[in-house]
């Protein structure tokens, strides 16, 4: 679970925030006043609150509430793990923990926009705990489809024998250094390396792309032909390239350089009312393809936490 | 895993200032460039999500309608459809229906027969054959009971479809329950037959023969009455789904 300590600039090597100059500052950047506008909500979040006979942080509560959810998709396998149900994990495995891992790898990659949107930190830590989940659901979605898929082949036959499998195991071992180096140790001892190994992430998010489009296709169902069987007819909301695509697009609008000055530079205008005019958009149409993606989450998670699988 | 930071990016908004003096016009003109650049691609991107938004939410809105303009197409029970199962279709109720009320009605026609053989001068064989309808009847109403449309049921006849999806088999006939429409019919007939099975128990109960042929008119009229219940379902049955059901 993620800790409370404050993941702040100072402990990343490279991330500059504290070397900038004044000059700079005052010329081009709004970080101070980004600073002095969150630390109003991230100071808000320290404050301590009484609960039963101890004292619990604001932030602590805050960070379980929005980190428990990450939990879902391996709880809904629980079930099926501990009876060891072959067919709850051949039918919608891939559904439960891959979908899981999609969400919680979306997750992972929301908090540096929300950071620049609203200049606040609290949520940090999140961010290693979406990617410490998304690790677990893909290395579980792997293990399990392997063990289970009906494919010719052995495990690796499975897991590597169809082009789409490839990329999701490439995914897989991708993954497995950024949770083994997901830590403050690995951190302190990889040093300047750390960030650049964790750049995977990016890797990882194409790697998605190409996995899902090669599952999908880039057109969607008709009649009978296309991949999904959407049980409510609607398969172009259930086309889960489109879901990755509308999803992706706000992530990565807003890692752009140039949207980042543009935001910056209004924000240091004092109109953060016209980024959030101008974000919304496409912020509405990540809400609009995270909210089918968590809709099938809940669905195909529901049903194989009852041991009966939906093959749709 | 702490940091996904975007390195490549923030180091190319951080470290540019640093080249550049941050008061020199080149600098500047440069800063207003980066910046409409910026405003270029938000405007577009924030387009694109508005008609893409917009495109969808229309969509989404006669999602009910294609779901049960496709559902009708499939020859699906409307009323019995659920999202993400195979649909029951009408052939499949009246198969149900069928399956339920076609074995009964011979074995209440064989029984009533045998009554009929031997009402005049056997007591004991008439009585055995009450007492055998009384048992098919009330096989008939469990049967009815078991496929009308309750929570219960529908519950049952879900995680039954589920399983059988689950395995790659065709629906099972216990899943199939009768509409909303039929099951107020079904209803209305497990009742009398229930007037009637009671009726006949009590006919089978007879210590003579006089006394047996005495229930004759009461139990014709109950079995008018069932009877008529059963014709009506036969034809709620009969009429396919339309698209204001």
């Amino acid at each position: 679970m993620a800790t409370t300590r404050d993941y702040g600039p100072d402990v990343y090597p490279g991330d500059a925030v504290g070397t900038w100059n004044e000059q700079e500052q005052s010329a081009y950047d709004s970080k101070s006043q980004r600073r002095a506008g969150r630390s109003r909500v991230d100071e808000w979040m320290e404050k301590d609150f009484k609960f039963g006979g101890s004292r619990i942080k604001r932030r602590a509560v805050a960070l379980i509430l929005l980190g428990a959810p990450a939990i879902a998709p391996l709880f809904f396998m629980l079930p099926a793990t501990l009876t060891l149900n072959e067919n709850t994990f051949s039918v919608s495995v891939d559904d439960t923990l891959g979908t899981g891992a999609e969400l919680c790898l979306f997750l992972c990659l929301l908090v540096t926009p929300l950071v620049t949107l609203t200049g606040q930190r609290w949520f940090v830590p999140l961010r290693r705990w979406y990617g410490i989940m998304m690790a677990c659901c893909a290395i579980g979605d792997a293990i399990a489809a392997g063990l289970t898929d009906t494919f010719a082949g052995g495990f690796f036959g499975v897991v590597a024998g169809h082009v789409f499998e490839l990329m999701g195991f490439t995914m897989v071992l991708l993954v497995i250094p950024l949770l083994i180096t997901g830590n403050p140790w690995a951190q302190r001892k990889l040093g300047r390396y750390w960030k650049k190994l964790h750049y995977l992430t990016y890797v990882i998010w194409g790697l998605l792309f190409f996995h899902l489009s090669l599952l999908e296709g880039f057109g969607f169902q008709r009649g009978s032909n296309g991949s999904g069987f959407p049980g409510d007819g609607e398969p172009i909301f259930h086309q889960r390239l489109y879901q990755y695509s509308a999803a992706s697009l706000f992530l990565l609008t807003l890692r752009l350089p140039p949207v980042k000055r543009w935001i910056a530079a209004r924000q240091s205008e004092g109109r953060n009312w016209v980024v959030y005019a101008t974000i919304a958009p496409v912020f509405l149409l990540f809400v609009f393809a995270m909210t089918f993606i968590i809709n099938e989450e809940i669905f195909k998670g529901i049903n194989s936490f009852r041991e009966t699988p939906s093959a749709e | 895993m702490d940091d996904f930071e975007d390195a490549p990016w923030e180091s190319a908004v951080r470290t540019r200032p640093q080249r550049r003096g941050p008061t020199s016009q080149t600098y500047a003109r440069r800063g207003e460039d980066d910046t409409r650049a910026g405003k270029v691609i938000l405007v577009f991107v924030g387009v694109l999500s508005s008609v893409l938004v917009i495109a969808g939410l229309i969509y989404a809105t006669g999602a009910s309608a294609r779901s049960k303009a496709a559902a009708l197409a499939a020859g699906c029970e409307l009323s019995l459809f659920k999202s993400g199962i195979p649909c029951i279709t009408h052939q499949m109720v009246m198969s149900q229906y069928q399956a339920i009320v076609t074995p009964a009605s011979n074995q209440l026609n064989a029984d009533t027969a045998a009554y009929r053989a031997n009402e005049g001068h056997n007591l004991v064989a008439a009585e055995a054959a009450l007492t055998a309808e009384v048992t098919a009847e009330q096989a008939l109403d469990n049967s009815l009971a078991a496929a009308a449309f309750t929570p219960q049921n529908r519950a049952r006849a879900i995680t039954l479809i589920t399983n059988a999806m689950s395995f790659g088999n065709p629906v099972p006939l216990a899943a199939i329950t009768f509409t909303p429409q039929m099951t107020v019919i079904a209803d209305a007939l497990v009742r009398d037959i229930q007037a009637l099975a009671k009726l006949t128990a009590e006919q089978a109960r007879s210590s003579s023969l006089r006394q047996l042929r005495s229930f004759n008119p009461s139990v014709d009229v109950a079995t008018a009455a069932a009877q008529s219940e059963l014709n009506l379902l036969r034809t709620a049955v009969a009429v396919p789904p339309t698209a204001s059901q």
